[in-house]
């Protein structure tokens, strides 16, 4: 989308459909990022603590979640 | 149902639930039997597959075109501002290319993947192929025959190769006739 005018209503958009499935992408779009950037952390030696005060949540919360990626 | 697969059938199998682990896919498809056989090189179903020119990149290539755009809604991004193409250029330029789609392909599942129902027809086509032909197992190449049937995104590459229920029939013909003679 180009035109500024409709990114600015679509985004503020009362019709909860339109926004909601916004809320949606973006948090979607969040945890694709969080992934990459937890993977490359752990592949520079950072340590699950490190990560996790970097993304202000419990060294439990972030372990838990990517313990999966076996990291 | 796997007691009469032979032990190449059931490394297909195997491979097939790696495959979707790795693809991130919520259950076992056909396309990861499919990308399983292509993996098992000198087996009958992947004797057949050859030489009807499919091999695994482009099978890959093709399943990766109808599983349709994995990850975030472009679409909606774009109502917040966001252009998804330029993040996912920037992940690229980062990470390597395929990275962001890799870490967008659904949430990692643990434990045991199972087939979705069109999986689950092909194999049971593969059982009854076994037992049309007489056979008393259930090989690699009965799996493929399984795979021609239902339309699945395995079957239309195969459809594309030119591979369909009935030439790939008389290509078994021919194979094990050549391995026989």
């Amino acid at each position: 989308m180009s035109d500024a005018t409709a990114v600015a209503a679509a985004a503020s958009s009362t019709d909860p459909a339109v926004g909601l499935r916004a809320v949606v992408a973006l948090r979607e779009l969040q945890e694709s990022l969080e992934e990459l950037q937890v993977t490359s952390a752990r592949d520079q030696g950072w340590s699950w603590q490190q990560i996790a005060d970097a993304l202000r949540i419990s060294r439990q919360a972030v372990h838990k979640k990517y313990r999966r990626l076996g990291l | 149902m796997f007691e009469r697969f032979t032990d190449e059938a059931r490394r297909v199998v195997v491979l097939a639930q790696e495959i979707a682990r790795i693809r991130r896919a919520p259950r076992i498809g056909p396309e990861h039997l499919l990308l399983g056989l292509l993996r098992c090189p000198g087996t009958p179903g992947e004797e057949l597959l050859a030489a009807a020119g499919v091999d695994t990149r482009a099978a890959e290539r093709a399943l990766d075109r109808t599983a349709g755009p994995a990850g975030p809604d472009a679409d909606a991004l774009a109502t917040l501002g966001i252009d998804l193409d330029a993040v996912r250029r920037a992940a690229e330029r980062s990470f390597g290319a395929g990275a962001f789609d890799r870490a967008s392909r659904g949430r990692w599942r643990s434990g045991h993947l199972r087939f979705d129902r069109a999986a689950k027809t092909v194999l049971e086509l593969a059982l009854r192929e076994a037992v049309r032909r007489g056979d008393r197992f259930i090989g690699t190449e009965h799996v493929l025959l399984g795979l021609v049937r239902p339309d699945t995104a395995a079957s239309r590459v195969l459809d594309e190769a030119g591979m369909t229920l009935y030439r790939t029939r008389r290509a078994l013909d021919e194979l094990r006739g050549r391995r026989a003679g």
